[in-house]
């Protein structure tokens, strides 16, 4: 009797005989699974009468432990509380946030699909993904944190005029961290800045990192000459002494750090900048979710345990309403990629 | 170290609510760590919000407990089912898996356990009395010494090949060509994404990984009778084997342990170069030490597993002394301890001196627990064995299915998983290594990320790669090996 080829011993030569069930195998799972995805999502009940009768997926563009996804899931735990049903939190942190983002963005607009946003305004410009603020239903803001100026313990500058200045003297000279992409909220701001002092942006040395921890720690070897980022992020290194915090912007001092004297007070100018946060579903979610998750984010900005958790890591709480959200939005994407275009970071314009 | 205040940590940790507390997050790590795509920063990120209602040093203690756990049991499915479970252990699966084979799956676990609780002991005492000074050395590194750290890691993984060198160039070359999907680490555009979205966070390592070495064993078998009541299950008296392995390797265990400590401290450089590493470097070559069989492969699994522990060690000691995390465990862990109000920094050894030493003392007391916890878990594994080959591969495929999308959250994720598993058959079939290719995606966007942002600081200009005491002594150490992987490939071939 023959023995039948997928019982015999595996040998070299085998390959010959299986490669077509080895191909075939996964190629037929692939096409069940993806031909199953639709099907479900359309069992989902999309009215917006009764929302929500499940639970609510949020989804978090950023890896687990970083700013986005510990805000998140404070939110989370709140809204839980005040919808009746679970909200899931998912990370989505792959490509810096694109992914995450261009989910939500492209999410059945039925109320069980929300998501965190944050400074998205340069993922476009920079041909990363194809985000507008008109893609997003704008439901609240809760969180900003005011950008600073950090610099190395040993560094000459005392105050953020006299850095300032010494960029003006040499931009080609000095080395600016990103704290991230050079794109994102930090390097944003302090390209601001230096636009408002005079200096253009274009002629410094921009550095890219993985964020504001990797930069921190690259200040710290002495690789850069200045980092952008949140004083709670740059709070150890602080305290350790190896750095220092020459500024932050915004209009009152951090009561975590009375000692850092605001920007205003040192040269004058006022900016608001830095990085934010917000609660958001795709764009056309129904006026009765948008306005229930309204009241309900309402509610937990105002909670003074909220507050609270969020003051002891280290975030800023500042509420905007859907409206005002919105037209936050658009006014941010419109300035943020005037000066992307000035720093020379524009692929090509549209 | 004060030695009252060590008196007084113990007393919190030593406490029946304490051990409960950690026990129970040891099972979880367990079940966390053996499901493949589940990762220890996953279990961590997931049961952070559980131990809320906890005191401080409980909780902490806890979440200390479940990664060590979860970082070994990413073991169990690698010896057993050639699933790795994180990136690090990549680079002694197929040592674990060709033990198992031979029914020698309970030395290989025992082996791993050991050695992973060795490393863990380790990484913890150096973070009890060396933090300050390892933290000065993790602060003066500069992406130029990060780069030729990762440099010297991707070197490594073409001298672990040691018998094809070229064949282990070009399985690193694979993975560096793979690692080259995504956002181009420096400027941020999307590079060989194919338009995809989702394909711009790259292809994904835990995907690739699970389908690269789990795939082509689902397609073993499917195609073979020769073991028809899958592995061969564990010889009787593997824990001497395990004694044995254990004093033969002593001086490789030790060479991992504190290389794991060493480079677990470099932020930016994790347990996966120090696994690699930790193999390269022991590995003396020849067969001539093997004087039993297996003893080549404990001879892999012994140093890298040590390593692979004590990175994590090594890593909370940037974290907790400046608050600076070394990879991604870390910077969960540095989330936690915030929230319990043990803020990291340099002055929480001031402020809370008891509170923090307890905490790094309960991490101690975990990789100590693990050699009871992890014993139980590779008993009850056995029945993983005890399934027919041709039950257990079709659930191997559901297995790596759902690991992949559990990881990645997309179906892309999928897709790669699946076609990752393709390549891994076609590599196997050419004979390749496939712990290279791991290496090469998990360290070619981190070389290239530092090398052009060094260049950038500099205007362009190479000198700088050598302008740091750190980088020159890196340099040479990089070169050296190479120059010595070369002049051991002409030996042999003049004698051939």
């Amino acid at each position: 009797m023959h023995q039948e080829p997928w019982r015999m011993p595996m040998r070299a030569g085998s390959w010959r005989r299986l490669w077509p069930a080895v191909v075939l195998a996964p190629v037929v799972m692939l096409v069940v699974i993806l031909a199953a995805m639709p099907a479900a999502g359309g069992v989902r009940d999309a009215r917006a009468d009764g929302w929500p009768n499940r639970p609510v997926t949020l989804i978090v563009p950023s890896g687990a432990g970083g700013g986005t996804d510990q805000t998140g899931r404070l939110l989370a735990e709140r809204l839980r509380a005040r919808l009746g049903q679970p909200v899931v939190v998912v990370n989505r942190g792959q490509g810096g946030g694109v992914v995450g983002i261009g989910a939500i963005r492209d999410a059945r607009p039925d109320g069980y699909t929300l998501g965190i946003l944050y400074n998205f305004a340069h993922y476009t410009p920079l041909g990363q993904a194809a985000v507008e603020a008109e893609d997003f239903t704008a439901i609240a803001q809760y969180n900003a944190d005011p950008a600073a100026v950090v610099v190395h313990r040993d560094s000459p500058w005392t105050d953020v005029g006299a850095a300032l200045d010494a960029v003006k003297a040499d931009p080609g000279g000095v080395t600016i961290a990103c704290a991230g992409g050079c794109g994102g909220s930090w390097p944003v701001a302090i390209a601001s800045l230096l636009r408002a002092w005079d200096v253009d942006p274009a002629a410094v040395r921009m550095i890219p990192s993985q964020g504001a921890a990797a930069s921190l720690q690259d200040l710290a070897a002495g690789g850069v000459d200045m980092v952008p980022c949140s004083l709670p992020e740059a709070r150890a290194l602080m305290e350790a002494g190896v750095v220092r915090g020459l500024a932050v912007f915004g209009a009152e001092r951090l009561p975590a750090f009375a000692a850092v004297p605001l920007l205003a007070e040192e040269t004058g100018l006022t900016l608001d900048l830095g990085a934010w946060r917000g609660l958001v579903g795709p764009a056309g979610l129904p006026e009765a979710v948008t306005a229930r998750l309204e009241r309900a984010m309402a509610d937990v900005v105002a909670d003074p345990g909220f507050r609270a958790e969020m003051a002891d890591r280290g975030f800023g709480v500042v509420w905007r309403d859907g409206a005002a959200f919105a037209a936050f939005l658009r006014q941010q994407q419109t300035t943020v990629r005037a000066l992307l275009r000035d720093l020379g970071l524009t692929r090509a314009d549209p | 170290m004060d030695l009252s205040v060590l008196g007084a940590a113990a007393a919190l940790v030593l406490t029946p609510a304490v051990l409960a507390t950690m026990l129970a997050f040891a099972v979880a790590g367990l079940v966390v760590g053996a499901i493949p795509g589940l990762t220890a920063t996953l279990g961590v990120a997931l049961l952070v919000p559980a131990t809320l209602t906890l005191d401080p040093v409980p909780a902490l203690a806890g979440l200390m407990t479940l990664a060590a756990t979860a970082i070994f049991a990413g073991d169990l499915p690698g010896a057993l089912l050639r699933i790795p479970g994180t990136p690090a252990s990549a680079a002694y699966v197929d040592a674990a898996h060709a033990l198992s084979r031979q029914g020698q799956a309970g030395r290989a676990l025992g082996l791993g356990l050991l050695c992973a609780a060795l490393g863990g002991v380790a990484g913890a005492l150096a973070l009890l009395t060396l933090a300050p000074v390892l933290a000065r050395l993790a602060l003066c590194l500069s992406t130029v010494e990060v780069f030729w750290l990762a440099l010297l890691g991707l070197s490594a993984a073409a001298l672990v090949a040691r018998a094809h060198p070229l064949k282990g160039a070009v399985s690193l070359l694979v993975g560096l060509a793979l690692g080259c999907v995504g956002l181009d680490p420096v400027s941020g555009h999307p590079r060989l994404t194919g338009g995809l979205e989702a394909l711009s966070g790259g292809v994904g390592v835990i995907p690739v990984m699970i389908g690269l070495f789990a795939l082509p064993e689902v397609a073993r078998g499917i195609g073979t009778r020769a073991a028809p009541r899958g592995l061969p299950g564990m010889a009787p008296g593997w824990g001497a084997a395990v004694a044995r392995d254990l004093w033969r390797q002593r001086g490789r265990i030790a060479v991992g342990c504190g290389l794991g400590t060493v480079v677990g401290a470099v932020p930016g450089a994790g347990a996966d170069i120090a696994a690699y590493l930790a193999r390269a470097v022991t590995d003396h070559g020849g067969g001539g030490a093997a004087r039993d069989p297996g003893d080549a492969e404990a001879a892999v699994i012994a140093p890298a597993g040590a390593a692979n522990n004590a990175a994590i060690g090594g890593a909370l000691v940037p974290a907790t002394v400046v608050g600076i995390p070394g990879d991604s465990l870390t910077a969960v862990v540095i989330g936690a301890m915030t929230l319990h109000g043990l803020t990291p920094g340099p002055t929480v050894f001031l402020v809370q001196p008891e509170r923090i030493t307890a905490v790094v003392l309960a991490f101690l007391l975990a990789n100590l627990m693990l050699v009871p916890v992890g014993l139980l878990a590779i008993r009850s594994a056995r029945v993983v064995m005890r399934v027919p080959r041709a039950v257990l591969a079709p659930i191997i495929l559901v297995v790596c299915l759902v690991g992949a999308y559990a990881v990645g959250g997309t179906p892309e994720a999928v897709v790669v998983m699946l076609a990752a598993g393709l390549l891994g058959i076609a590599l196997e079939a050419a004979g390749l290594p496939l712990a290279p290719l791991v290496l090469g995606l998990v360290l070619g966007p981190t070389v290239e990320e530092t090398l052009l942002v060094s260049l950038l600081k500099a205007g362009g200009d190479p000198a700088i790669l050598v302008s740091r005491p750190g980088a020159v002594a890196l340099a040479t150490l990089t070169l050296g090996l190479w120059g010595a992987g070369l002049g051991m490939t002409a030996r042999r071939h003049r004698r051939s």
